[in-house]
């Protein structure tokens, strides 16, 4: 595909409130190449979920330019450009493992589900947890079910917000390297929102760095890492050379000040 | 002697269940009952006990086996519910069964109708905004008043086109039950998190998709509670609806009957009649809950 999966040009969105106007995003400039795993990374109020929601057209910008796939995110939503996940893995607790994997296929209309829900499913290491409830499952296998969702109608694009934030460290560190294998198989853009530095190295191509107040990017760091790597990178001095870049990065932008 | 080992020492709750303070509820209440039944009685009594020639055991016998009593004692209700349920036939018109199953017949009829209503307009309230302003007063309008006061309205109106038994006292009961069902729904449809319904949105689902898929499996256990609610009162919607209309049939004609006629004992049975069909019409309600929501894999 020509071009860049995501374009920003000064995008801002401005959120009216009943005391004063909040600048969620100022002025952002962003491209996203096909194949790139994008981290944005910052402290809360910075704007990365929300723009990250603008991409997903969940949120619509002020002022300012957007392409998904070279068209609005609205039209790119419509044909169904891309996976999201969510914070919380906002499983359908009515619904079994195997038909919460299903539902984006029931609502699309694929006609090959059971196949395409076992391939998933597998991606995700859940085999065997077909028939189980969200609440048999813990929070990390919730997390992968939803995951796996995202992944069942094979969108070129996955969006996740803080997907493993809510998951202990020892869960965390296992799932991302699940999803870098998954990323580096699959051949997938990813743009993945986060507020760890350790996550967000290890796991990019490309990290954000964002600063709140108003919502704005810092500095954009291309790692250059490897894409086949594991967890044992995170010793490396290049690994640290750039986890103390993006540290440098939120402290410019003030976000480690109150 | 051994010492037990500490563990074992705590004592652990048995599943005896509930049986025994409800068993010692129901002997207050029956005590209390017997007990009340002696001066609530004496205008009717007092001169009979008198004539005897007093004593315990006249005022005893005389209090609880009155004929046509002020309140009757619970055994001579129990006489009556056996001889009219089980004594006679249960298509005559003597048969408490016969009226009960009239009764029942309406109060089924409204409260499917009832519901339904309910459903239906909470689906609207909550998808059409203007409804939810509009339309919410009209509601709870509706339930300020007095359900006696319009019953005989409605039964005369329709009887006037030709309608007239089982459908009017249907819709009395339905006019009642709809309301818990409507707020019941609105809760339920409405209560999906915005996680949820933004996952609907990712993947351009259709508003009906989001209801079916989504709103409805969600708003189940919202439903079940509202329908018990529903189906009391739908129960009660059809015996007031029995009231005005001079039936001759159903737990209500039983009552205004009875009221004619002095015959508290018959009142009193009746009433049992309609408890116990609203017991088990809610009885039946939760069954049908916990079996659906176990089907929707509810933590058991």
């Amino acid at each position: 595909m020509a071009g860049p999966v995501i374009s920003a040009r000064e995008l801002s969105l401005v959120f009216q409130t009943a005391d004063a106007p909040v600048y969620a995003l100022s002025k952002v400039n962003l491209e996203v190449e096909d194949g790139d795993f994008v981290s944005f990374i910052g402290p809360s109020g910075c704007g990365k979920t929300t723009l990250l929601r603008v991409i997903a057209d969940l949120e619509q910008a002020t002022s300012g330019t957007i392409t998904v796939n070279g068209m609005t995110p609205q039209e790119a939503r419509l044909k169904r450009a891309y996976g999201y996940v969510f914070q919380a893995p906002a499983l359908y607790p009515w619904r079994t493992v195997e038909r919460n994997v299903g539902l984006p296929l029931e609502i699309m209309g694929f006609d090959n589900a059971p196949e395409r829900i076992a391939r998933n499913l597998e991606r995700v290491n859940l085999k065997g947890f077909e028939k189980k409830y969200p609440w048999q499952l813990s929070g990390g296998m919730q997390q992968r079910v939803s995951i796996a969702r995202a992944l069942a109608f094979d969108p070129k694009l996955l969006l996740m917000d803080e997907p493993f934030g809510a998951l202990d460290e020892i869960v965390r560190d296992k799932l991302n390297q699940q999803l870098l294998e998954l990323w580096d198989r699959t051949k997938k853009t990813v743009v993945f929102v986060t507020h760890s530095i350790p996550e967000a190295v290890f796991l990019s191509s490309k990290i954000v760095v964002m600063s709140p107040r108003p919502g704005r990017i810092i500095d954009v760091i291309e790692t250059n890492l490897p894409r086949n790597r594991t967890l044992d990178i995170r010793e490396t001095p290049e690994f640290l050379k750039l986890a103390h870049r993006v540290r440098e990065g939120l402290k410019a932008g003030h976000s480690y000040e109150d | 002697m051994s010492a037990a080992p500490a563990i074992a020492a705590r004592p652990v709750a048995r599943e005896t269940g509930n049986a025994v303070p409800v068993t010692v509820v129901c002997l207050c209440i029956l005590l209390a009952w017997y007990l009340a039944a002696i001066p609530m009685n004496w205008v009717i009594t007092g001169p009979k006990i008198e004539a005897a020639g007093g004593g315990l055991s006249n005022i005893l016998s005389f209090s609880w086996n009155d004929a046509r009593p002020v309140i009757p004692a619970p055994h001579q209700i129990a006489q009556e519910l056996w001889k009219s349920v089980f004594t006679v036939a249960p298509w005559s018109v003597k048969s408490l069964l016969y009226h009960g199953w009239i009764t029942l017949s309406s109060t089924l009829l409204g409260f499917v109708l009832g519901s339904l209503l309910g459903i239906a307009l909470a689906i609207a309230i909550v998808h059409v905004k203007f409804l939810a302003k509009s339309l919410m007063p009209w509601i709870i309008a509706s339930q300020t008043i007095p359900i006696l006061a319009i019953a005989p309205m409605v039964i005369v109106v329709l009887g006037s086109i030709g309608f007239t038994g089982l459908v009017p006292k249907s819709l009395i009961s339905m006019y009642l039950c709809f309301f818990p069902v409507t707020i019941g729904m609105v809760k339920g449809l409405t209560s999906p998190e915005t996680t949820q319904l933004d996952l609907m949105r990712t993947y351009h689902a259709s508003t009906s998709q989001v209801l079916w898929k989504l709103r409805f499996p969600a708003s189940v256990p919202f439903l079940f509670t509202s329908l018990k609610v529903a189906v009391a009162i739908a129960l009660t919607g059809a015996i007031v609806g029995e009231l005005p209309t001079g039936a001759i049939a159903g737990i209500g004609a039983r009552l205004l009957q009875g009221s004619y006629y002095g015959q508290t004992v018959q009142i009193w049975a009746a009433l049992f009649m309609g408890s116990f069909l609203a017991a088990a019409l809610v009885w039946l309600v939760s069954v049908a809950e916990r079996f659906t929501l176990r089907r929707m894999g509810e933590k058991p």
